[in-house]
């Protein structure tokens, strides 16, 4: 049982920098909780004052009710995994798994039930006599892994330990981390900036920008319902169209193209009618036929999918149609949005009904 | 065979056999002591002789394949065993040559070495030597166990 919750946490280096303004999140016991954002957005940061390898300045961390905020890192009882493995190169696979329950003296027979049992789950039983040299990367991060599973941690940290891999080696890993967060049950925080991986890992995405967080969510409600316009073109790939866009009447006006709404959705903006809106609408959800046209500029055909970009009026778009199609440079495509995402110019919030 | 035996003689697949290792390597810090101790004498023209030399490339023989023995036992190499206790036997025999024949010999009526030095002298072969018996005791005894456990795993014994 391991519950998590970081409470109006702030981190302020010495030099004034703030790094996390007022981080608030609880975990739940077995959750798998991903931070994600670009570099630079605080998640490392927030990552490793859950460690206890950076001082927390203002806010409490509490681990099953009990306050750690100052309590040092070798006494939290968590585990973290690094990018760079983090592997004593000249020590064996068992010996780096072995290392830490090594320095805490516990009996060789017990640790060594325990390296066999980690090493069963990662499939490394056959590796344990090779140095880290000897691995591949995809192996190595999996040693970091069982390095933090043999210590049985409360919590798992992992702090982009996929970003050293190619994409190949990613996605398996990927789901290596999954499968073994399926088996252990256990409460883990990761940090990434990929969004691929919050989407496929997280039991719930916490999406940071600029030290803040902007939204906590599962990855459905994140993608479906997204708070921000920064979320909005931040989760998918790729990224959501936005049009800056005035109500008028029952049309949404853009620089260049006209689009009816139906009555709901005229509800949703009523309040909008001389404010300034931002339409979003996701690749996905633009669908061949329609009263609008897209101009093409180039398609990038991926197989099942086409990425067709190009403008539409004035504003540039990217459309996902399904299947193999095939524009030529300059081609007027009749287009409609299936779906369509409100944001408030000013505040750059989405615009939810009842305002919430 | 008990679970914690078991678990101790499986643990040989994963981890080096130090114990054997370490000690071949006190052999050879014994060995040093007692070359040092040696060749520090200043007795005259003694050990201007070509058993001096013989003994200088026989310390540096001794040394580097005391160091292989010693890397060789630590991954449980059952042959490397029989060159420890070799080694160690040459270390006994050592005795009989340097520290017996110089602690006798008289140079202008003096002792070439005297019983202080000579005591250690002994003390330092005959440690060294136990040091290459157990280090090979160690590792025949624990190079059988793992052989044994690795055919019982082969076999699906264990």
């Amino acid at each position: 049982m391991a519950e998590l919750s970081l409470q109006h946490i702030d981190k302020i280096y010495d030099n004034n920098v703030q790094a996390v303004f007022d981080f608030n999140l609880d975990v739940k016991d077995g959750e798998l909780i991903v931070l994600v954002g670009p570099s630079g957005c605080g998640k490392s940061t927030t990552l490793r004052m859950v460690a206890g390898l950076e001082d927390i300045s203002r806010g409490k961390l509490l681990l099953d009710g009990r306050d750690i905020t100052q309590v040092p890192a070798k006494d939290r009882d968590m585990a973290m995994v690094f990018q760079n493995y983090a592997l004593y190169a000249h020590m064996t696979i068992y010996e780096n798994m072995a290392f830490s329950l090594t320095l805490r003296k516990e009996n060789p027979n017990v640790i060594h039930k325990k390296v066999l049992a980690a090493a069963e789950i990662l499939d490394l039983t056959a590796q344990l006599n090779k140095k880290p040299a000897q691995l591949s990367g995809g192996q190595r991060q999996r040693v970091a892994m069982g390095r933090s599973i043999v210590r049985n941690p409360k919590v798992f940290l992992f702090d982009e330990p996929l970003s050293n891999l190619d994409a190949k080696l990613r996605g398996a890993t990927r789901r290596e981390i999954l499968l073994l967060h399926k088996r252990l049950q256990a409460t883990m925080l990761y940090v990434t900036h990929d969004q691929t991986e919050a989407l496929t890992l997280a039991d719930r995405i916490v999406c940071m920008s600029m030290g803040h967080v902007q939204q906590v969510g599962t990855p459905l409600e994140l993608y479906d319902d997204p708070a921000n316009i920064f979320v909005a073109s931040f989760i998918g790939l790729p990224p959501m169209n936005l049009f800056d866009v005035a109500l008028s009447g029952e049309e949404l006006i853009g620089d260049g193209f006209r689009l009816t709404l139906p009555p709901e959705q005229l509800d949703l903006l009523r309040d909008y009618r001389n404010r300034k809106l931002v339409l979003g609408v996701r690749p996905e959800d633009v669908t061949e036929g329609g009263t609008m046209s897209l101009r093409v500029s180039n398609c990038e055909n991926l197989g099942m999918n086409t990425l067709v970009h190009g403008k539409l009026g004035e504003h540039h778009i990217t459309a996902k149609f399904r299947g193999w199609s095939e524009y030529g440079d300059g081609e007027n495509v009749p287009v409609s949005f299936s779906r369509m995402h409100f944001f408030d110019k000013e505040t750059t919030n989405a615009i939810r009904k009842g305002g919430d | 065979m008990s679970e914690d035996l078991q678990i101790r003689t499986d643990r040989m697949r994963y981890t080096k056999n130090k114990v054997s290792a370490r000690l071949a390597l006190l052999a050879i810090v014994f060995n040093v002591v007692f070359f040092i101790s040696l060749y520090k004498s200043n007795v005259g023209t003694y050990y201007y002789n070509v058993l001096m030399g013989a003994s200088i490339v026989y310390n540096l023989v001794f040394m580097l394949a005391a160091f292989l023995g010693s890397e060789s036992v630590k991954n449980y190499r059952r042959g490397y065993s029989w060159l420890l206790v070799a080694l160690g036997v040459g270390q006994l025999i050592r005795i009989f040559i340097y520290p017996m024949n110089a602690h006798q010999a008289v140079v202008s009526g003096a002792p070439v070495m005297g019983d202080g030095q000579f005591l250690l002298s002994v003390i330092c072969l005959v440690g060294s030597a136990l040091c290459l018996f157990a280090a090979a005791a160690v590792n025949l005894q624990k190079s059988r166990a793992l052989a044994r456990h690795i055919a019982s795993l082969e076999t699906g014994k264990a």
